[in-house]
């Protein structure tokens, strides 16, 4: 998929406005005791609806921002995003799934896939934390709570990039399949 | 035409994966007076003011959804809640029958009883928190133009909250206690018995008391508080005596004693905190001692009749 300049700019703008309203807000309010984490979502989705390329990107841009704004050991969040990015991205290029609830699903495993990535690049770098029953539920949690939100979240970020993609030719076909091949206006 | 769109995706996908490798390696090899963190302290400093700006924005938004969490919430306590009340009631009847018990109590609890106010506390707002489990970190509202600096205590109203990590001009970004990056020299309150209070390994949200000598009679609910540290030069950077937690049980022994400590202060619901900008461990009061420990400084100091620069700009760096 092409990345056209009004697309850039609302991947942008909407990767500024998820960080710093997860990091102001989503943050604090805490359900079942965790935090949700929308940045992953925002990755999944970025990739699920351009691509493997634009969600790699979009993924290591917003690792990086958090990264920057919650002063973490920089490239940590970026490296995990970035895979998962790819990760939708390549799921939507071979598979391109239109169930409803395949953003639920994509979302529940992106957010386990950067909660897991996250945690195994933690221990590799020396953080003193062995798993234990407790830290595991704050992560099967988080997944939760992260699929709780991941349809509306799915709906704000298709909605915010919609009008910038590009008609997507299979797309069409679809429409063209479930209306027998002729809008009900040119058939009258 | 394929080709060419797989070989771009896979490059971009090994530049962007290499460059995160770079980072990290760069990152975690480097002091904490690197480029990198220099770059995210430079961040800080851009990004403090819309922070704080979009956190007054957003906070109808957060109160609103803080509603919703606490009614529900709340609703579920109800029933416990009447049974600790009908408790407390009984215990403030037996309280208020030994008064002397009773303001002894409020001399140990009362943060003001610790002299505070000598530490130079500034009153900041959290005004963004760290999302994931392997970071406790808050930032809050002031930083370096308001006194603060690395490493300066942090506390609330209940007690001991973190310390400093990063000051920018116009905000800060602080390790909770139960951020694995902090370690609090502790002792259990009313005895000598020290240790080293730390998070408990594989559980974020509680503390563990370590080091405590072998054979230490602890009690359940016993309170643990800093132990600060007196003897020149290693100054700890924590006063003494703020409260850090309670004993919830008793851990291993093996050689010294651990205990399980649970926080008094709510760590999820930070709202106003003060840091603490001039203990002894502090960069202000170490300057000042270095001052006053410069040959000729009395004598000039005695003459001039003025402070010197130093103490000055130390006094004004207390906020």
């Amino acid at each position: 998929m092409t990345l056209s300049g009004s697309l850039l700019t609302r991947i942008a703008v909407l990767v500024v406005v998820v960080v710093f309203f997860q990091i102001g807000v989503v943050s604090e309010v805490p359900v079942f005791g965790v935090a949700i984490d929308l940045s992953p979502l925002l990755v999944a989705f970025v990739g699920l609806l351009c691509g493997s390329t634009i969600g790699a990107v979009t993924g290591f841009a917003v690792g990086l921002l958090v990264d920057l704004a919650l002063v973490q050991t920089l490239g940590l969040t970026s490296l995990v995003f970035t895979l998962v990015g790819f990760w939708c991205g390549r799921l939507r290029e071979l598979r391109d799934p239109q169930a409803t609830l395949t953003p639920l699903l994509v979302g529940a495993v992106a957010s386990a896939a950067a909660t897991v990535g996250y945690s195994l690049v933690e221990f590799l770098l020396g953080v003193d934390a062995p798993v234990s029953l407790e830290l595991l539920r704050q992560i099967v949690l988080g997944v939760l709570v992260n699929t709780i939100v991941a349809l509306p979240m799915w709906l704000v970020v298709r909605r915010s990039l919609e009008p910038g993609l590009p008609d997507d030719p299979r797309r069409r076909r679809r429409r063209a399949y479930t209306t027998g091949g002729l809008s009900p206006l040119s058939r009258a | 035409m394929y080709d060419k769109t797989v070989r771009r995706r896979r490059a971009v996908l090994a530049l962007l994966v290499v460059l995160s490798l770079i980072l990290l390696t760069a990152y975690f090899g480097e002091s904490s007076d690197g480029r990198l963190h220099s770059v995210q302290r430079g961040f800080l400093t851009v990004v403090s003011p819309i922070q704080e700006g979009a956190n007054k924005v957003l906070k109808p938004v957060r109160d609103l959804f803080s509603w919703f969490g606490d009614t529900l919430h709340a609703k579920s306590q109800l029933a416990e809640v009447r049974k600790q009340n009908d408790k407390l009631l009984k215990e403030v009847i037996a309280d208020r029958a030994d008064e002397h018990g009773y303001h002894e109590l409020l001399a140990l609890y009362h943060l003001d009883q610790l002299n505070l106010n000598s530490y130079r506390p500034v009153t900041a707002t959290a005004v963004g928190k760290s999302p994931n489990l392997w970071y406790s970190t808050i930032w809050i509202d002031k930083g370096t133009s308001s006194g603060v600096r690395k490493n300066d205590p942090v506390i609330n109203e209940e007690g001991l909250v973190g310390k400093v990590a990063l000051a920018a001009p116009d905000g800060a970004v602080v390790d909770l206690i139960t951020d694995s990056e902090v370690g609090v020299s502790a002792r259990i309150n009313g005895t000598n018995a020290t240790g080293m209070v730390q998070p408990k390994v594989g559980e974020p949200n509680d503390l563990v008391l370590q080091y405590l000598p072998g054979g230490t009679v602890v009690n359940r609910g016993e309170d643990i508080v800093t132990s600060g540290t007196v003897e020149p030069p290693d100054y700890s950077l924590f006063p003494p005596g703020i409260p850090i937690g309670q004993v919830s049980s008793e851990g291993e022994e093996s050689g010294f004693k651990s205990v399980n400590v649970h926080p008094l202060a709510d760590l999820h619901n930070l709202n106003v905190v003060q840091v603490l900008t001039y203990t002894q461990g502090s960069k202000a009061a170490q300057l000042v001692s270095l001052q006053a420990s410069l040959p000729g400084f009395a004598q000039s100091n005695a003459g001039s009749g003025e402070g010197s620069p130093l103490t000055s700009a130390s006094t004004s760096a207390g906020g």
